[in-house]
């Protein structure tokens, strides 16, 4: 099937000069979504029109829009579009076997990435593994990424998580058969934990200790690093540095300003991980969050970028019925659903991390709630799109609906945040994803890849 | 000051100080209490001016600036703030970073916890500012971080401004035990023998000394138009060590038997520097003379004893007894209960070993802010010192007194009255929010609820294990 | 006088804190009869007396009042200044049980095992522990020795953790020592606790509360079911059956049949409730033992007149809402809602701290005369010694402490300590060294 570029551009449409080569096996199919809500994210609403979908691309999409000759047309009439949605950090498609640790868990037979008896301090290096990369260790789990597209998640940044420097991120589409297929972009992000992951015998056993550790690697990056460029540049004369593949690696990643991931859920977390990244002159995003509401003031001050995880706080259901309670754990399981709107009155950016729950319904219902707290809608279907695509460096190719960009859809039967609206089609790198049995998002059952059966009018 | 407040039940709290605070430019004063200055004796029916969080006069028959605020003392006592030189609250995570025997990297003024509630009950207690220490696993510990306890301020807020800083060290048992197992994993760590711990010290410095002629050296060689290519690494850990050689870095160490204490003594001598505190010194009483002669301070309990070999020489005239001996004394805490009544603990140096009233009040107040070098601006009630103050119901030595009200640089931090004021309104609060969920949870919840590093339950870690090991 | 003298005599120099009769042990015989004449005395059985006289002959307290007649070999102190109260009574104190804490082979309190009530801990006090004549020093004259529980941190693998003796803080042997064998048999009531912390991983661990909860009633079945085996027992040996002796269901007897009181470590709102109800079907005599939370459960207590021997009140709060100054005023609320309360340390270093732990209570609601009895003649009266301790009145034993002033205040000084109508030495280890080592030359100045 041709792809027929449009012969004038409109309203929203931009022209498209050239189709990039595919480089996944997505079926080359041209769809022309019609009659068509769109909610572009980035743009006003239109009410009714038309979006073309050609080359795995948005090739055009607004109230007209010319469909090209041999598309697929499908008759959208009552439908919503929206960009897809996208996950701010899962472990989606990573394996979870293979996770370095500091330390051995007692008992168990976790590789390790250093043996905890070797390590005598910062210099070697305890659960550091920053070279790791999401992008490279990406396995495509179809049966998983087709539970999220169900609920009309197209993408997500990915990261390693084990360890204090676990590794760095990817964002990836969720479709493809190979990881050379779902990488939208490598090293994303450099991730960062605070939580010792040794026992009290394995430096760091201790917050204080995660913090001093990492001021002294980001220290020896710089150390190591300078050192390392001056010798590339010119070796004679210069001592040669010893080869460190954490600092190599952290070198690297500072030299092209990738942020850093740091989790943060209270506001004194928050405001520690703040001070900790101006001490090592990092970029933070930060994770998590929940108290936030409480921490509006220094996340405002240079607009830091937050992965507010939809995992809301709650009583354990087996916890104890006679449990005093803290008023303090109280008012924060109340309040941490206003973090969102408190982050959006001050303007820092923020996005949305499904942060371990195990379905995309879970993570809208969690939106829904801070949404009842004071988000606005927009705002929240922002968080799910174009402001992670900003914060991650790929709103040029996706998070919105424009030509051009990456043809990530979802188009549901009504408005994204209500209980009763169901998914009924994804789009993800312009491959289609249709479910037959319309389904609420993330009931199960699912969405095949394949030929629209909602098809009107049939192939032109 | 950024108030990032937790509960309401602490905005309550703040809502009733800041009523009740000095706002910048405005006046307190305090009528008619008996006044211990410490420094200068006590003044019957004194009274206290504060002005911009200072104390700006001490007399009596003040006569109140327009717009200040009048708190009729009449009848009570009032005292500067309690300081602890010795405490381990408000810590996130462990208190020890146990791993290795030299922890001179690590730094408690990276984990503060401005929200636990330990630092409201010391207030209750009269506290002011604390010295929050390292715990004593290792010989070398972390770096200390001295508080002003600002309730509802950030962690960053309540850092004793201009405080010296300082490091905890710790001799004996402690050190020695977490050596003599290995956790899970690990391997045992040297050292386990008191010898051992004073060699740990030793290495430690002996590194340092190289660091330094390295980092001098360098400095040299910028200095004379040299550019050396590559400069010399930064070192977190030996950092702290150089700074006690140059003089500017207090040492905190822990330490019970008086052997241990004349062998860092020793080791001080060697390397050319000075132990700051001796913490606990519970045989510091045998060795008093050498504490003094090499001007190191002591800060012990008051009667705290056979908890262990080490203290089992532990008596409650030590206080009395170095005093005697011309050392600096304060009585400590170790513990987020003990803290809270340190006017007890010093009252108990009058029972053993005969010290006067202020001799005892000076304990836990002049004595304890000299250690920290922030005499000049805690520890007494002084023109120019800052308001921190503590309104007693009877004198801060009976048994029956009690904290009415505390001032932190002249705002209440705690006032009695407002505490016992607000509970109804914080458990009418508390019923009606556990309705609330109650009735959320009531509806369909999501399956997983496995905890993750984000939604881990982040209620503080149980008060019970503040200052555990003494 | 005591096992103190050879020390005594090597600090000879220094007693200005003891004693002056105690300072005499070998050039004054003890004496049958003492009188403190002229000093203030807190009775406690009815209104103190500002100036008044105590006599006490042979152990015992023979005359209390303002006109009260000296008997001519009489030793007479004169009490000018003094205040006589009866000796403190550390009713849940370690005492003669442990001598350094985290020495395991100093302890002796806690024996391994659920069921252990032929246990008595009379047999195990060290009456020569330091411990001891550190907190006669100040006031504690007699003292409840707990046993304690094993089973790690937490301590709760014991239930029933034996018998409780109690002793006068002043002899030779325990024989000369021991007041009463048995007060009652303690039970570590189980508790529900979904939260405990995890030494090896250094990390609190949470259970599920249906899983606590069953472990629970778990042992509370197991205990049930035990005391139901000791009635059996007992109905059958009584009832003339050849069944073999058992020294636990033996020990168990008394209890069973009332004589003396469960007294039952528990501590939050809920146990407490439960062990209550408990011992009201089992129809056994209840003392609360602990009781942090009694104060919650105040109505339930002072209905079934269940008392409560308290822990410290300078103590932390249980929960973080709880306010700030709870374990000081829950002492007042509890007796004003009706409750019998004493308070105790549950410790045996600390025992000498027990005036100025009730003292505290005081300004938080307890009245003072009160104070002096919860440490006085309301643990004597809740374990059943009523009749013999506890108060100023003919008959009962002579246990008193002289103080220069108030007995609660922290800078009063104990100036004479009488054990079973004798005197007893004031020093011991600390002061010893204290002399010692304020006697240390001070070194040469410098030339």
């Amino acid at each position: 099937m041709r792809l027929r570029l449009p012969a004038c551009a409109i309203a929203l449409v931009v022209a498209m000069t050239c189709v990039p080569p595919r480089v996944h096996a997505a079926p080359d199919l041209v769809y022309a979504l019609r009659n068509v809500r769109i909610v572009p994210v980035s743009g006003a609403v239109v009410a009714s029109g038309t979006v073309i979908i050609a080359g795995g691309l948005i090739q055009a999409a607004g109230a007209s829009a010319t469909v090209p000759r041999g598309a697929t047309e499908i008759d959208a009439s009552g439908l919503t579009v929206y960009p897809g949605l996208f996950d701010a950090l899962t472990d989606l498609g990573l394996p979870a076997a293979a996770q370095p640790a500091a330390a051995p868990t007692p008992g168990g037979g976790a590789p390790v990435a250093r043996p905890a008896s070797s390590v005598r301090g910062p210099q070697d290096r305890p659960g550091s593994t920053p070279w790791i990369q999401a992008a490279d260790d990406v396995k495509p789990d179809e049966r998983k990424f087709e539970t999220w597209r169900n609920g009309g998640f197209t993408n997500a940044l990915i990261a390693p998580k084990a360890g204090l420097l676990p590794g760095q991120s990817a964002v990836i589409a969720l479709a493809g058969e190979r990881t050379s297929d779902v990488v939208v972009r490598p090293a994303v992000t450099v991730q960062a934990s605070l939580t010792p992951t040794g026992g009290f015998g394995t430096f760091p056993a201790s917050l204080m200790g995660v913090i001093a550790y990492l001021k002294q690697v980001w220290i020896d990056t710089a150390h190591y690093g300078a050192w390392l460029d001056q010798y590339a540049a010119n070796p004679r004369g210069i001592e040669r540095p010893p080869h460190d593949r954490a600092v190599v690696a952290l070198h690297e990643a500072m030299k092209a300003r990738r942020p850093v991931v740091l989790t943060a859920v209270t506001a004194t977390q928050i405001r520690r991980a703040l001070t900790l990244a101006a001490e090592l002159n990092v970029s933070p995003v930060i994770a998590g969050a929940h108290q936030g509401y409480d921490a509006v003031d220094a996340l405002g001050a240079r607009k830091t970028p937050v992965i507010v995880s939809v995992k809301w706080p709650e009583k354990a259901r087996d916890s104890d019925p006679d449990a005093d309670e803290p008023l303090r754990t109280l008012q924060f399981r109340d309040r941490a659903p206003s973090t969102p709107a408190a982050l959006a009155r001050a303007g820092v950016p923020f996005a949305f991390t499904s942060d371990g729950l195990a379905t995309p319904r879970d993570v809208l219902k969690g939106v829904k709630r801070a949404i009842d707290a004071g988000l606005v809608p927009d705002a929240a279907l922002r968080a799910l799109t174009l402001s992670p695509a900003e914060m991650f460096g790929v709103a040029d190719r996706m998070g919105s609906i424009e030509a051009g960009k990456i043809a990530n859809l979802v188009v549901t039967d009504g408005d994204l945040f209500d209980e009763k609206t169901k998914v009924r089609m994804v789009f993800v790198d312009g491959q289609l994803f249709e479910q037959k049995d319309a389904t609420r998002p993330a009931d199960a059952g699912g969405t095949r890849p394949g030929v629209p059966a909602i098809v009107d009018g049939g192939v032109r | 000051m950024t108030r990032a407040l937790l509960t309401s039940a602490l905005v309550a709290a703040t809502a009733a100080v800041a009523a009740a605070q000095t706002p910048a430019g405005r006046a307190t004063l305090i009528k008619g209490a008996t006044v211990l200055t410490i420094t200068r004796g006590d003044i019957a029916r004194g009274d206290i001016l504060i002005r911009d969080g200072r104390i700006a006069a001490v007399g009596t028959s003040l006569a109140a600036p327009a717009g200040a605020t009048v708190v009729d003392a009449t009848g009570k006592f009032v005292s500067p703030g309690i300081i602890d030189a010795h405490s381990h609250i408000a810590i996130d995570g462990s208190v020890n970073e146990g791993s290795l025997s030299v922890t001179s990297m690590v730094a408690i003024q990276d984990v503060i916890a401005p929200d636990s509630i330990a630092i409201y009950r010391a207030l209750a207690g009269g506290v002011t500012t604390v010295n929050v220490l390292h715990g004593s696993a290792n010989a070398i510990g972390g770096l200390n971080a001295t508080l002003k306890l600002r309730w509802g301020a950030t962690a960053e807020a309540m850092l004793f401004a201009g405080a010296p800083p300082g490091i905890k060290f710790a001799l004996g048992e402690n050190p020695k035990r977490a050596g003599s197992t290995a956790g899970p994993g690990g391997q045992q760590r040297y050292p386990a023998t008191r010898m051992g711990v004073i060699d740990v010290i030793r290495e430690a410095f002996t590194d340092a000394r190289d660091y330094k002629r390295q980092l001098d050296a360098h400095k040299a060689s910028v200095a004379a138009g040299k550019k050396p290519l590559v400069a010399p690494r930064r070192d977190l850990q030996l950092e702290p060590l150089v700074e006690i050689l140059e003089g500017t870095r207090l040492v905190h160490a822990h330490c019970y038997r008086s052997d241990e204490i004349l062998q860092l003594l020793r080791v001080a001598d060697e390397f050319g520097f000075r132990i700051g505190t001796f913490q606990h010194a519970l045989e510091g009483y045998k060795v008093a003379d050498e504490i003094a002669k090499h001007g190191a301070g002591a800060s012990t309990f008051s009667d705290w004893w056979a908890y262990k070999v080490e203290a089992y020489d532990a008596v409650p005239y030590n206080a009395a007894l170095m005093t005697e001996r011309g050392i600096v004394v304060s009585i400590n805490s170790d513990s987020a209960e003990e803290m809270r009544h340190l006017n007890q603990e010093a009252a108990k140096a009058v029972k053993y070993g005969g010290l006067t009233d202020d001799q005892a009040m000076r304990l836990v107040t002049l004595n304890p802010a000299r250690q920290l070098g922030i005499e000049a601006r805690v520890g007494s009630i002084d023109v120019g010192k800052d308001a921190d103050l503590v309104i007693w119901s009877a004198h801060p030595l009976s048994t029956y007194a009690v904290a009415e009200t505390t001032y932190v640089d002249g705002t209440v931090m705690f006032d009695r009255a407002a505490d016992l004021s607000r509970r109804a309104a914080s458990a009418a609060e508390k019923a009606a929010l556990i309705e609330k969920a109650r009735k959320a949870t009531d509806a369909p919840r999501p399956a997983d609820r496995r905890p993750t590093e984000m939604s881990r339950p982040q209620a503080p870690a149980p008060g019970a294990l503040e200052g555990a090991v003494r | 006088m005591n096992r103190l003298v050879t020390r005594l005599a090597l600090v000879a120099a220094g007693l200005a804190f003891s004693a002056d009769l105690a300072a005499q042990p070998a050039a004054a015989p003890p004496a049958r009869a003492y009188a403190i004449r002229g000093a203030r005395l807190h009775t406690l059985a009815g209104p103190t007396i500002d100036v008044g006289t105590i006599v006490v002959r042979d152990g015992r307290i023979v005359s209390v009042g303002t006109a009260v007649e000296i008997p001519p070999d009489a030793r007479v102190i004169d009490g000018m200044g003094l205040t006589v109260s009866p000796g403190f009574f550390d009713a849940m104190s370690q005492l003669g049980l442990t001598e350094i804490d985290a020495i395991a082979a100093t302890n002796d309190f806690a024996e391994i095992g659920e069921f252990n009530p032929q246990l008595y801990t009379a047999t195990a006090v060290h009456h020569a522990s330091e411990h001891l004549p550190v907190a006669r020093a100040n006031g504690i004259t007699h003292a409840g020795a707990a046993p304690g529980s094993s089973g790690g941190f937490g301590g709760s693998a014991s239930i029933i953790t034996g018998q409780m003796s109690v002793i006068g803080l002043s002899g030779w042997t325990i024989e000369e020592m021991l007041i009463a064998k048995s007060v009652g048999v303690l039970v570590n009531w189980p508790t529900m606790n979904t939260a405990s912390f995890d030494f090896g991983a250094s990390a609190f661990r949470t259970r599920a509360f249906a899983d606590v909860r069953a472990d629970y009633e778990k042992k509370v079945a197991s205990l049930r079911d035990y005391l139901q085996q000791a009635r059996r027992y007992v109905a059958a040996r009584d009832g003339g059956q050849p069944v073999e002796t058992d020294l636990r269901f033996e020990a168990l007897r008394d209890v069973l049949s009332g004589k003396l009181p469960v007294i039952a470590r528990a501590h939050t709102d809920r146990d407490i409730r439960n062990v209550v109800e408990f011992c009201r079907q089992q129809q056994l005599k209840l003392v609360i033992a602990g009781g942090d939370q009694a104060w919650k459960a105040a109505d339930v207590l002072a209905k079934a007149q269940v008392p409560v021997i308290l822990g410290p009140t300078l103590a932390l709060p249980g929960t973080e809402d709880e306010p700030y100054d709870k374990p000081l005023s829950r002492v007042g609320e509890l007796h004003k809602a009706g409750v019998k309360v004493a308070l105790s340390t549950f410790n045996s270093a600390d025992s000498r701290t027990l005036p100025y732990e009730i003292g505290s209570a005081v300004p938080y609601g307890l009245p003072w005369e009160d104070a002096l009895k919860a440490i006085t003649r309301y643990p004597a009266e809740i374990l059943g010694l009523g009749d013999r301790l506890g108060t100023l009145e003919p008959g009962k034993l002579a246990n008193l402490v002289v103080t220069n002033g108030d007995p609660l205040e922290l800078r009063t000084t104990v100036v004479h300590v009488f054990v079973a109508g004798q005197p007893v030495s004031l020093s011991n280890r600390h002061l010893s060294l204290y002399e010692l080592y304020r006697s240390r030359p001070r070194p040469a100045p410098a030339r």
